[in-house]
């Protein structure tokens, strides 16, 4: 059937979208790149005899177009999608992607969750009187300056906003400034403990 | 959070995902012109084209294309699950029937008809409406009062968009109870670590296993 | 000799460059020389594995959260565990607190701290190390003053005339000269007779000093005192401090007497934090906690257990009626029939027996107690008990059990800090689930501690060495394990000692202490060894065990490990153990 890998790609996107980014699939995107270009080449050549007044085959030429649009849009929903999953990630772990969720990006995306990277920096540099304004803080309004949080990995030295360092071993409890440990809490090294 | 966007409408939504899913739901087609070259899609027969009056079932966004204009290379007709026994029993209790065995995508898919000039399209487009109005009820009270008994069946029974939205439904009764306990206060691991470690872990399982 | 000697002067060194009589050693006043001397410094805090430490630590914590303290709590499980965990997480802190570790040793010596460091010490182990007394300038010790009446007075132990010390210190560096300088010089002679018989005094002094070791009140009861005194105490807090008295009863640290001194104490501060009106309109909800003394049963685990069982897993009672045996369980069968409660009720769970049944069974049994040999210390305990939310009410021993067990798991996939967090989530009481979990592996680990009692009586393994009994629990078998931990271990021990006490036909058995061994690992070939009083010297509970287990090794050159905080528990190879017992026999004749 025509188009079929194509949706096999959006198949598998729509799965994995409830959290994960699954790995950019270049094989697939190839063999879909292939199809299209299998359908187009044809074309080409029937639309030649077409437009010498072969009109019978205009039909044929049609349902590949069809297809090859319906391709394009399987895989630019796939590739869309991908980003806003990537830009969520931004928002959920600060400028540093974690390297297995890393691993997952083709080289344009890493390029692009870079550039935009740069863009929300400047962007937040740019806010408030003095030194800007860091968005990504305090997602959820905070109720108190200070967090009791839990150590759950042994993560090694960590340097707070005053310059001394504190050693993250596992089963650990610290007392930390909220705004300094958050982005360590999202990326799962640590767990906030509501008293 | 996009997640619980519950969209019915047939708007064209380009990107997204469950749009473009639901229209690779088969209609029933008849070629009005013969087409060259393609035979390959007809399966039951070795012909290298399709002839005219060949019967074939195409997804939606095939038989939309072939179909738009005047000439129309294909004529279509109601896909069965849509036609007046179907209609019938769907009017008898819309809450009893599988949706997602009609079609995972029963919503978004009937929608997709009005497209098409079909005769009963009225029909079908009451069917949704008043199939949706029917079992609603059943899919709020499910998705909020039974947070810790098996519902499975009921889910099993859900087509897509509903399953969208009683996930949704559930969704929010929990955040209110976590809510109710202090719990949101509570700064938690990000879904996308916890699913990769999930899924790492799992992997690991799997490489010792071999 | 010699290196007591020059310790002490070097001491007499440190001490004399400060005003020492003008500093407090101790903390007098929690406010102004603990509290406020804390706020705005990162502190570190060292918390000891044991559930009256974990309880001292909550308050300590919570006391944090108020003033927005910033602190990092390690748990540390020994001498060598308080060391690694100074050194790891010793950058930029200036205010490190202790607590239930630390005063028996000498810190400064043992951490080796920069001289701006200072410790808050808050440990219930007696006697106070002298050094951590009298060094007022880094040491501060949070605790009752009475307590420490017993620690030898300044001048006994550090002497403080500055000639002395360099006229020895010359003498020292070089002997041959200094020996012919003052060959006829009698003032020399006598100041160095003088000086002999102080020393001998001094050692003296300092052995009757820490000839016991004992424990002084709770440290959750002290830190709730002084949350108190800040009022700054909620009847959170207060559940905590009742469950750290609990804890030092039910591990047989403090003596009844002081236990039901601190109940006394702390149950007008329940009735302080649990007064309510008698109209329907100052009812609290559900969810809040509330706390009432009882006159408990003394039973394990019952509410959560069936009354049959609970009754044969109680120390007092099973001891008395000796349950592990066909006799006893016959008497035990008898009790309950006398009493009126039926066997099938009383071996069914007892929150689904008989209601009537269930609220009278106290009263029964203290009505028939008196013709079985009971008394009533046996079956009853003041005690309190909390509610919270719509689950059954919990008493104070079967939380300290239940802490008890949790921190003490054997479980392989956690390691033993996981244990500490688990516990310290169970003393939130945020998650009812962890609570039952832990109930079970209190039932657990009673059933076999009573299966190991009733094992060395049965095989006889209960052994008298003169100066004290001893037995050894068997490597390998299937319940050996548990007492590869320190709560489990003295549990155990007290048990054993207590049941053979009961059934023995020597009268001399009560004034007999008992040492206990168990396998701590196979692999290493190391077992722990535990050393508990007489019982007839049980409204004291000193243990001079300490101070003996010392003494054998020193004498036999033997390298024993004293890892945890408690002296009279040591770990050393199996191999050495015939040896070290025949020291150990020697020194107590």
């Amino acid at each position: 059937m025509l188009a079929e890998k194509a949706l096999d790609l959006v198949r598998e996107l729509q799965r994995s979208l409830d959290g994960t980014l699954p790995p950019y699939n270049e094989d697939k995107i190839r063999q879909v790149l292939e199809e299209m270009q299998t359908l187009f080449d044809q074309n080409k050549d029937k639309a030649h005899f077409a437009a010498e007044g072969q009109t019978h085959l205009l039909s044929a030429i049609q349902l590949r177009h069809a297809a090859i649009r319906r391709n394009k849009r399987c895989l630019l929903a796939y590739l869309y999608n991908r980003l806003e999953q990537i830009k969520k990630m931004r928002w959920e772990f600060s400028s540093v992607l974690p390297s297995d969720v890393k691993y997952n990006l083709c080289e344009q995306e890493v390029q692009w969750f870079n550039q935009y990277n740069r863009l929300l920096a400047n962007y937040m540099r740019s806010l408030g009187e003095n030194g800007g304004l860091d968005l990504t803080q305090d997602m959820k309004p905070p109720k108190a300056l200070y967090v009791l949080v839990r150590c759950l990995v042994d993560h090694g030295e960590f340097e707070t906003q005053d310059g001394t360092t504190i050693l993250l071993k596992k089963n650990s409890q610290h007392y930390l400034m909220r705004a300094e440990c958050e982005h360590l809490i999202r990326q799962g090294i640590l767990e906030h403990i509501v008293q | 959070m996009a997640a619980y966007s519950v969209d019915l409408s047939t708007g064209n939504n380009y990107f997204d995902l469950n749009d473009i899913l639901a229209s690779q739901e088969k209609i029933p087609c008849i070629f009005n012109i013969a087409v060259e070259g393609l035979g390959y899609l007809d399966q039951s027969t070795p012909d290298p084209d399709i002839g005219v009056g060949t019967k074939l079932e195409l997804p939606l966004w095939l038989a939309k294309y072939l179909h738009r204009d005047a000439r129309g290379i294909v004529s279509v007709e109601t896909p069965k699950t849509y036609r007046e026994g179907y209609r019938q029993i769907l009017a008898a209790d819309p809450s009893v029937v599988d949706l997602h065995r009609l079609g995972p995508h029963f919503y978004l898919g009937g929608g997709k008809l009005a497209l098409f000039n079909l005769p009963d399209i009225q029909d079908v487009l009451k069917t949704l409406l008043q199939t949706f109005q029917g079992r609603f009820r059943r899919i709020m009270d499910g998705s909020q009062n039974a947070l810790h008994t098996d519902l499975t069946n009921q889910i099993n029974m859900l087509d897509e968009s509903e399953r969208r939205l009683f996930a949704a439904g559930q969704r929010g009764l929990l955040e209110f109870q976590s809510w109710e306990s202090r719990e949101s206060e509570k700064l938690s691991t990000s879904s996308v670590v916890l699913n990769q470690r999930k899924r790492k872990w799992v992997g690991a399982c799997r490489d010792s296993g071999d | 000799m010699q290196a007591d000697e020059i310790e002490a002067r070097l001491l007499r060194k440190t001490f004399t460059l400060f005003d020492f009589k003008g500093l407090e050693m101790l903390i007098k006043d929690f406010k102004r020389d603990f509290y406020d001397t804390l706020q705005r410094q990162r502190v570190l805090v060292l918390v000891a594995f044991d559930v009256d430490a974990l309880c001292a630590c909550k308050v300590l914590q919570y006391l944090f959260h108020c003033d927005q303290v910033v602190y990092t709590v390690v748990p540390v499980d020994g001498l060598q565990g308080l060391e690694q965990a100074y050194l790891e997480n010793a950058e930029g802190i200036k205010h490190v607190v202790l607590i239930n570790c630390g005063a028996t040793v000498d810190i400064v010596e043992l951490l080796q701290p920069e001289e701006h460091v200072r410790f808050y010490i808050c440990d219930s182990h007696r006697p106070v190390d002298i050094h951590n007394f009298y060094n007022a300038v880094q040491v501060k010790l949070l605790m009752r003053e009475d307590e420490l009446s017993t620690i030898p007075s300044y001048d006994e132990v550090f002497r403080d005339d500055d000639e002395e010390s360099n006229q020895s210190g010359e003498e020292s560096d070089d002997p041959d000269s200094g020996y012919k300088k003052k060959r006829f010089d009698d003032e020399s002679i006598l100041r160095r007779q003088e000086r002999r018989r102080w020393n001998e005094e001094r050692v003296r002094i300092l052995f009757d000093y820490t000839k016991f070791t004992s424990y002084g009140t709770s440290v959750a009861l002290v830190m709730f005192e002084s949350a108190w005194k800040l009022s700054k105490d909620t009847n959170s807090l207060l559940w905590l401090a009742i469950v750290g008295v609990t804890d030092q009863y039910v591990h047989f640290k403090t003596p009844r007497d002081k236990y039901m001194e601190d109940i006394i104490a702390l149950q007008s501060h329940v009735s302080r934090h649990n007064q309510r009106g008698s109209d329907g309109e100052s009812l609290l909800s559900v969810n809040c906690l509330r706390i009432s003394f009882e006159e408990e049963l003394h039973l394990n685990l019952y509410r959560h257990w069936t009354l049959f069982d609970s009754i044969c897993h109680s120390m007092p009672i099973a001891c008395k009626l000796r349950l592990w045996t066909l006799k006893g369980q016959k008497r035990l069968h008898e009790f309950l029939a006398e009493m009126g409660l039926p066997i099938v009720q009383c071996k069914q769970q007892f929150s689904a027996m008989d209601m009537t049944l269930r609220s009278e069974v106290k009263a029964r049994m203290q009505e028939y107690m008196n013709k079985y040999g009971l008394e009533n210390q046996d079956i009853v305990l003041p005690s309190f008990s909390m509610q919270f939310g719509y689950r059954n009410l919990l008493c104070a021993t079967d939380y300290v059990l239940a802490c008890a067990a949790t921190l003490e798991s054997l479980d392989a996939s956690s390691i033993q800090t996981d244990n500490f967090l688990l516990a310290s989530d169970i003393l939130q009481r945020s998650n009812p689930e962890k609570t039952d979990t832990a109930l079970e592996a209190a039932r657990v680990q009673l059933r076999s501690l009573v299966s190991q009692v009733q094992s060395s009586l049965d095989m006889h393994q209960i052994i008298s060495a003169g100066p004290f009994l001893y037995v050894f629990v068997q490597e390998g078998t299937a319940d050996s394990r548990f007492f590869s931990q320190p709560l489990s271990l003295i549990r155990l021990a007290r048990f054993t000692l207590q049941a053979h006490c009961s059934v023995t036909r020597n009268k001399k058995a009560h004034s007999l202490p008992l040492v206990l061994g168990a396998p701590l690992s196979l692999d290493e070939g190391t077992c722990l060894i535990i050393g508990i009083p007489p019982l007839d010297t049980d409204d004291e509970r000193k243990n001079f065990f300490g101070k003996a287990f010392e003494q054998a090794a020193d004498s036999t050159n033997m390298t024993v490990k004293c890892n945890g905080f408690d002296s009279f528990i040591i770990e050393m190879r199996v191999e050495d153990r015939s040896k070290f017992f025949d020291a150990l026999i020697s020194i107590l004749q």
